[in-house]
């Protein structure tokens, strides 16, 4: 009687923890050969010779005599010293105008301020050509040094970088106690002190944060120092010019790994300081409102519409030379530049084959992600894999796009490997970019999955609710801004990025992101600010559109909101 | 001791409704790591009664509610439902409604679609779903509430949609995790009554559990008093109150005076320097030392040479009734008495003025000297 009676219940049972055991198992899979198997591929190429016997570290021992290349560790390092200090400083103001002062517009200048992420960081560098160039508008300021160089690269990361370090900063610094700062101006103390003993340690962890961070970005970048970085070689172009200009495989992923290391450690540092901020803001803070200043305020004014108005003449400026006939000998307007016809790069179609990847990416990657962000954080068993995958999704942030992409050819690449159909087809492109930018999406989903009642799930099943039923018509809805905002940060990246791509289009499948470094490296200058515009206004709609639709889903859900 | 009084106590029970119990438990345990959340629980609820489990917070109540639930499955032992071994089972396999302390309502749908949740799974037809959701809605006094949502509510309505739903499928058995502990105070009172008389009328079977030993001796029919993962008692409100089995229980519910008492001979109970009058039990506690428990309304006072002397240390005024602090010579722990006001009157009651005490032999307890072992 008893077997009968629990046949039923015992199919049903192992009916809905097989599937989660089979899903989850699928996105181990997806880590596995989407970022472990490459980069162990990659790793392993290092220690090989051309013909592909194992000689141990020779390579990095060809690597480090051979003063061409080692020299890029120390210029990488240099350039990206030199972006931090300029990035944070100018982040650190303008989201301290933003959090605790009352300038006027903040709303407008954080619009501004976003405008970067737009585009890809090949923009700011053909920009940069046209102000400070052999014939830009303000060759003189540098007072006879090159733009194309150090200064050049680091002018051009700091515009590309700075709205990442901002977000990071204005979020750090909106977390205040207002009691803090009453009980110090009760003790009459002066203004400065405030600032180092409240101010300041309130924020250390988001300053060691993004300072590592833009450290990342900065030292991983590609698009900036190919474009403008003429002779002074680093870590990133290395690894292209290794695999692409000289077809030398195995000294291109010794530079990976070399690449690996700065963004490994810093991705170390960061994991270890996010865990001691938790418990920094108790539940009972207050919040502090800043009280009008006018000379404080308007010093912020200044500062923070200065940097917008240098972001809006980056911008301006590569629009202003995508429309120029031939700049700078006849200045009148034409779209001509937007034709691409016959020229390198792939034109339109490439534009197209952005858009495709970027939906692909947004709408396959956001589901992805967020599913196996639900199945670790809200399911039971199968805990060794709910914990491993969360480990997997952890790493990608510590992969830079250069070392990526080449794993990617190393790995999909070889003979024999049973995934090597994918090879130059979309989806190797779309895997790639998902697998790149898995992380950020990853701790977005986690975050808004954290919010919710630990109890949906149980309910559901309680009440004989498969759990895919709770999770389409529960937390799916529930958590659809926190869905939206991965969509659209996947889209805007799939249409930016360049570094992991470069490595793995072919004719069929060429980006409008590889078309700007193409048009660029052929001397079409304006064709190259031309794609590099179609991109950021492509990135700005999208951008657009996810914000109208935020809204209205969140105009809807005020009906059941508590909070708007 | 504690197992034999679990074991025990369902016999009384089965004579009355002489029907098989809805839910027997054997030899449960709970593992988290090396951490011990149940040990060897052993427990057996009827068809139909209402059982609290009641402990402080981390005695594994609630452990013990997400074991039956399959939320939580256990480590050992078995759970049998009905005659069905659901041990095993996960949690859509068994037969059971449950609302939680948080009520976890699904904010985003409405009054109606929330009851509705569990129904519109079952496949029945839309006319189906929408008498019994109506029906449920007017049992929970919720008539015209079917189109909001669940932010727009007050606590208690929230809590009786989350009973709603709770009980849409018609389950066998209803679980309760602090159903009432995130309400305020008056509501909670008046939810306690509302719920007890549903519950009754329905007739399910249901567990709840809480930490609050008032909700526990008015709603339950039996409680299980729980302490660092083991039942330390289970027996109704009345056996609870008057015959605490461990010094545990004795001070968990209700206040408890506890005095340190030594004995030289069998049957013989010395507090402090002063010889005690013993109920005939105690002679089978061997000698040494132990503790005498009485509760504080049990103690009388009078001003005759007989008893215990005590010298009176404080009076709290508390409306219906003193609280008398008193000092017993030789003895540290000062002594609670609960007297009426109408005999405080008879015996004036000033303080370091001497007076007799006495503790009726049917209201002693004796514990074993350094509190329950377990």
């Amino acid at each position: 009687m008893n077997a009968v009676l629990s046949l039923l219940p015992q199919t049903l049972r192992s009916r809905e923890s097989l599937i989660r055991l089979i899903v989850l198992l699928l996105a181990v899979a997806l880590m596995v050969f989407g970022l472990l198997m490459p980069l162990l591929t990659m790793l392993i190429k290092s220690l090989q010779n051309r013909a592909g016997d194992f000689i141990g570290l020779a390579n990095f021992a060809e690597y480090f005599q051979t003063p061409a290349l080692a020299n890029s560790i120390f210029q990488s390092l240099f350039v990206a010293f030199f972006s931090t200090a300029i990035v944070v400083s100018l982040a650190f103001l303008c989201a301290y105008g933003i959090t605790r002062t009352c300038m006027p517009g903040k709303r407008a200048f954080r619009l501004l301020a976003i405008l970067p992420i737009l585009a890809p960081s090949l923009l700011p560098a053909i920009s940069l050509v046209y102000l400070f160039g052999n014939q830009g508008w303000f060759r003189d300021v540098l007072m006879g040094q090159s733009i194309y160089g150090p200064i050049g690269i680091v002018m051009g990361m700091s515009f590309w970088i700075f709205p990442h370090a901002l977000m990071i900063l204005t979020t750090a610094l909106s977390n205040s106690d207002a009691r803090l700062y009453e009980a110090a101006e009760a003790l009459g103390t002066p203004k400065w002190r405030t600032f180092l003993t409240i101010t300041l340690p309130g924020v250390r962890y988001g300053l060691i944060s993004c300072a590592f961070v833009v450290f990342t970005l900065a030292i991983t970048d590609f698009g900036v120092p190919k474009i403008i970085g003429g002779q002074y070689s680093v870590l990133a172009t290395d690894v292209y010019r290794q695999v692409v200009g000289q077809q030398n495989f195995q000294m291109g992923s010794v530079v990976s790994v070399i690449l690996l290391l700065p963004a490994v450690i810093s991705f170390i540092v960061d994991r270890v300081i996010q865990r001691r901020q938790v418990a920094q803001l108790s539940a009972r803070a207050v919040p502090w409102q800043p009280a009008p200043q006018p000379l404080r305020d308007g010093v912020f004014t200044l500062i923070c519409y200065s940097v917008a108005g240098i972001i809006l003449l980056v911008i301006g400026t590569a629009i202003y030379a995508s429309l120029v006939q031939f700049w700078p000998y006849n200045l009148s307007i034409t779209l001509d530049h937007y034709g691409f016809d016959g020229l390198a790069g792939g034109g339109w179609p490439a534009w197209f084959n952005s858009l495709k990847l970027a939906f692909s990416v947004a709408v396959i990657g956001t589901l992805v992600v967020f599913f196996n962000a639900w199945l670790i954080e809200k399911t039971e068993g199968y805990a060794p894999l709910r914990q491993g995958l969360h480990f997997l999704a952890m790493l990608p942030m510590a992969v830079p796009g250069m070392v990526l992409g080449l794993a990617y050819i190393f790995f999909f690449n070889q003979a024999g490997n049973p995934f090597n159909w994918l090879y130059g087809t979309l989806a190797i492109l779309v895997l790639n970019t998902l697998v790149h930018f898995y992380t950020v999406c990853h701790l977005t989903s986690v975050t808004a999955l954290k919010q919710l009642d630990p109890e949906f799930e149980a309910v559901g099943a309680s009440l004989k609710v498969p759990f895919w039923t709770t999770f389409w018509r529960v937390t799916l809805p529930v958590s659809l801004p926190a869905v939206l905002d991965i969509s659209v940060y996947l889209f805007v990246n799939a249409m930016t990025t360049v570094s992991a791509v470069v490595f793995l289009y072919n004719s069929d499948t060429r980006l409008a992101s590889v078309a700007v470094l193409h048009l660029d490296e052929a001397g079409y200058f304006a064709s190259a600010a031309a794609m590099a515009v179609l991109i950021f206004f492509t990135s700005l709609v999208v951008k657009l559109l996810h914000a109208l639709l935020t809204h209205v889903v969140l105009t809807r859900a005020q009906r059941w909101r508590l909070t708007s | 001791m504690q197992s034999l009084t679990a074991a025990l106590s369902p016999d009384v029970y089965t004579n009355t409704s002489a029907s098989q119990p809805h839910l027997s438990i054997a030899g449960l345990t709970k593992q988290f790591g090396d951490f011990t959340a149940l040990k060897q629980i052993d427990l057996t609820i009827q068809e139909g009664e209402l059982v609290c489990f009641l402990g402080p917070s981390g005695c594994g109540k609630t452990t013990l509610l997400r074991a039956i639930a399959g939320l939580a499955p256990q480590s050992s032992g078995s759970i049998v439902q009905r005659g069905r071994e659901v041990s095993a089972l996960p949690p859509q396999a068994r037969d059971f409604g449950i609302v939680f302390q948080s009520y976890a309502l699904f904010p985003n749908l409405t009054v109606y679609d929330n009851v509705a949740y569990g129904l519109r799974n079952q496949r029945q037809d839309r006319q189906q779903i929408r008498t019994r959701v109506a029906e449920l809605l007017s049992l929970m006094e919720l008539t015209g509430s079917e189109g909001k949502y669940p932010a727009a509510l007050s606590g208690g309505q929230q809590q009786r949609v989350a009973l709603a739903r709770a009980l849409a499928t018609e389950p066998g058995l209803l679980l309760l995790d602090e159903p009432l502990s995130a309400l305020d105070a008056r509501v909670r009172v008046h939810l306690r009554s509302q719920m007890k008389a549903l519950q009754r009328r329905l007739g399910v079977t249901t567990v709840m559990v809480t930490h609050d030993q008032e909700e526990a001796l008015t709603m339950a029919d039996r409680i299980v008093v729980m302490n660092h993962g083991v039942i330390e008692q289970v027996g109704t409100p009345a056996e609870i109150y008057q015959y605490p089995a461990s010094e545990f229980v004795a001070t968990f519910v209700g206040s408890m005076n506890l005095m340190d008492v030594t004995s030289k001979s069998a049957g013989s109970w010395q507090l402090g320097r002063q010889q005690l009058i013993c109920p005939k039990s105690f002679s089978e506690a061997p000698s040494g030392h132990a503790r005498l428990a009485v509760r504080p309304e049990a103690v009388t006072l009078s001003k005759s040479q007989e008893g215990l002397q005590a010298d009176v240390a404080n009076v709290e005024f508390l409306g219906a009734f003193l609280r008398v602090h008193l000092h017993l010579e030789g003895c540290d722990q000062p002594i609670l008495a609960d007297i009426s006001s109408r005999d405080a009157q008879a015996i004036s009651l000033d303080v370091n003025q001497r007076v007799s005490m006495c503790f009726p032999v049917e209201a002693m307890r004796l514990y074993p000297a350094g509190g329950s072992a377990a």
